[in-house]
């Protein structure tokens, strides 16, 4: 693991992320952890792991996966964990999710009392992989002797902070985001937009960044998010339609990789030409805005620092009715991506606290929106950013602009 | 009549030669693994294991026996009654797996590479004439 560790710019610990989990769960008195998040998955297998899956972590030792029996050989043959702690379930007599579980738990660790942390809450995202209400009283029946209690923060709390090869996976997403960014633009120029819908465009951007390494247009509100004309004006998540660009439109390319689990999250703007002098202010405004906020990203800085500098900002400019509020999301390994911090100590559960306080290497989505639905314009930005000590890395570093193209 | 009665001590022996003859390792891929058969409800009300290990893809051990079986790497639990409607061909392992018929303890994934080499193993077993 060492040698793997200096020679791959890529290579994660996941070592110590299981001994910093184990630590977390000795302080809270858990005897065994069983994680069903994605991005746990992600976090801990260091594969793709999309079907319904467990992972018991116990609180010493290696920790055991198990997944839907078609994919397990597949997962077996990418993850660093071996053969005996890559399990399957399947609908049959003590195999099943339930039964397999409560074996493993009862029978092979010998934990038949103590304390057994889940994840269960609330999100945005509906993929999140919270224990459902069903398995919750499935597993606390099969295994009486065991309180369950809600632990999720543990590994957000230990995956808050990314470590050097998880920020450079990022940075490479990013650099797959931008390959597909240019393909986007090349395949609009020069009058190449005329016909094109906006699957089409998405399609374009998906093949170029696969090409340069990526693995998956990751995202769930639509894959590669495009949007034109007044669908951009609507500023919620945007799956391609069959919709034909056209002249005077803006444009929204919202492009995602993904390269070892880490996600590029790209979204660039443009307007086709002719443009109006109302769409180019609102462009520029949108420019300024969020130049403004990658600007104020940096380590010490807070949310509702931020959120609130940004308000002063558009407020002079005139623009503010059109920012659609909050300046970031989460973002981490696939399956991480809406939770800012880790506190479970919030105003509000499970939405962003204002006074959270950005850390070094810490990473969100610096996300921004502006919708001016009654002017049919709208815009979006993404791009996942390093919190570094006086300000902050953008991982994609296609250019901040929005171009009138004819 | 048949030969020998399941699961008697001259079916083990007969089980025993016939596996040795039969299964060679490069025929049983060279698979280290155990499993037991957990038997309940025998005829005679008891609950019996069949005990088979096997290293390099030689039978190294099998037993029957009645009390803690040794431990296996896999655990097979059912009725008497369905092993020997599996055995007699009158009913699928797999469909008595998923009627629960049969539960199946230990990783589920190594258990299904394994299987087919298993199964070889098993169709040794029930060609031994046998009374249930």
């Amino acid at each position: 693991m060492a040698d793997n560790l200096q020679d791959d710019p890529y290579a994660v610990d996941v070592e110590q992320r299981i001994m910093d989990i184990q630590a977390e769960m000795q302080k809270r008195g858990l005897d065994v952890y069983l994680g069903s998040r994605i991005r746990t998955m992600s976090f801990i297998v260091d594969t793709f792991v999309p079907w319904r899956t467990y992972i018991v972590i116990p609180a010493e030792g290696m920790p055991t996966l198990f997944t839907f029996v078609i994919d397990a050989a597949r997962i077996l043959s990418e993850t660093w964990m071996d053969e005996d702690h890559v399990r399957a379930y399947f609908g049959a007599g003590g195999a099943d999710q339930i039964d397999a579980i409560q074996y493993f738990i009862d029978e092979e660790l010998g934990i038949k009392k103590g304390r057994l942390g889940y994840e269960t809450g609330m999100a945005t995202y509906s993929a999140e992989g919270w224990l459902t209400h069903y398995e919750y009283e499935q597993f606390s029946a099969a295994l009486p002797g065991l309180e369950f209690v809600n632990s999720h923060d543990i590994v957000d709390g230990v995956s808050l902070i990314k470590d050097k090869g998880t920020i450079n996976r990022f940075r490479e997403a990013g650099r797959i985001v931008d390959e597909g960014q240019k393909a986007a633009r090349k395949a609009i120029e020069n009058g190449g937009w005329k016909g094109m819908t906006e699957t089409e465009l998405g399609g374009i951007a998906a093949l170029a960044m696969r090409r340069a390494g990526s693995v998956s247009e990751w995202n769930f509100a639509g894959l590669n998010e495009i949007s034109s004309g007044w669908r951009t004006g609507l500023g919620a998540c945007t799956p391609p339609t069959t919709k034909e660009f056209a002249a005077g439109e803006a444009l929204m390319f919202d492009l995602h990789a993904m390269f070892k689990l880490a996600l590029g999250d790209h979204s660039h703007n443009y307007l086709l030409a002719p443009a109006t002098e109302r769409q180019r202010w609102h462009a520029d405004n949108f420019v300024a805005c969020v130049q403004f906020v990658a600007d104020s990203y940096r380590a010490g800085a807070t949310p509702g620092d931020l959120i609130t500098e940004l308000g002063r900002f558009s407020e002079d400019r005139g623009c503010s009715d059109f920012i659609l509020p909050g300046v970031e999301h989460g973002i981490g390994l696939f399956g991480d991506e809406w939770r800012v911090g880790a506190s479970m100590d919030v105003p509000i559960p499970y939405w962003t606290d204002p006074e959270h306080v950005y850390q070094e290497n810490e990473m969100v989505i610096l996300a921004m929106q502006y919708a001016a639905q009654e002017d049919d314009v709208g815009f979006r930005y993404e791009n996942p950013i390093v919190i570094r000590k006086e300000d902050c890395e953008l991982t994609s570093k296609y250019p901040l602009a929005i171009e009138e193209i004819g | 009549m048949a030969d020998f009665t399941y699961l008697s001590p001259e079916w083990v022996e007969e089980a025993r030669k016939r596996l040795t003859e039969r299964l060679t390792p490069e025929k049983m891929n060279r698979i280290t693994s155990s499993m037991t058969n957990i038997y309940k409800n025998c005829p005679d009300g008891k609950e019996r294991y069949m005990y088979v290990a096997i290293e390099n893809g030689n039978i190294a051990t099998f037993e029957v026996g009645e009390g803690e079986p040794p431990k296996a790497e896999f655990k097979i639990i059912a009725d008497y009654e369905t092993f020997a409607k599996i055995s007699r061909a009158e009913l699928g392992a797999v469909r008595a797996l998923t009627s629960r018929k049969l539960t199946l303890r230990g990783n589920m994934a190594k258990a299904l590479r394994l299987a087919p080499t298993v199964d070889k193993l098993n169709k040794v077993l029930a060609s031994i004439p046998a009374d249930y």
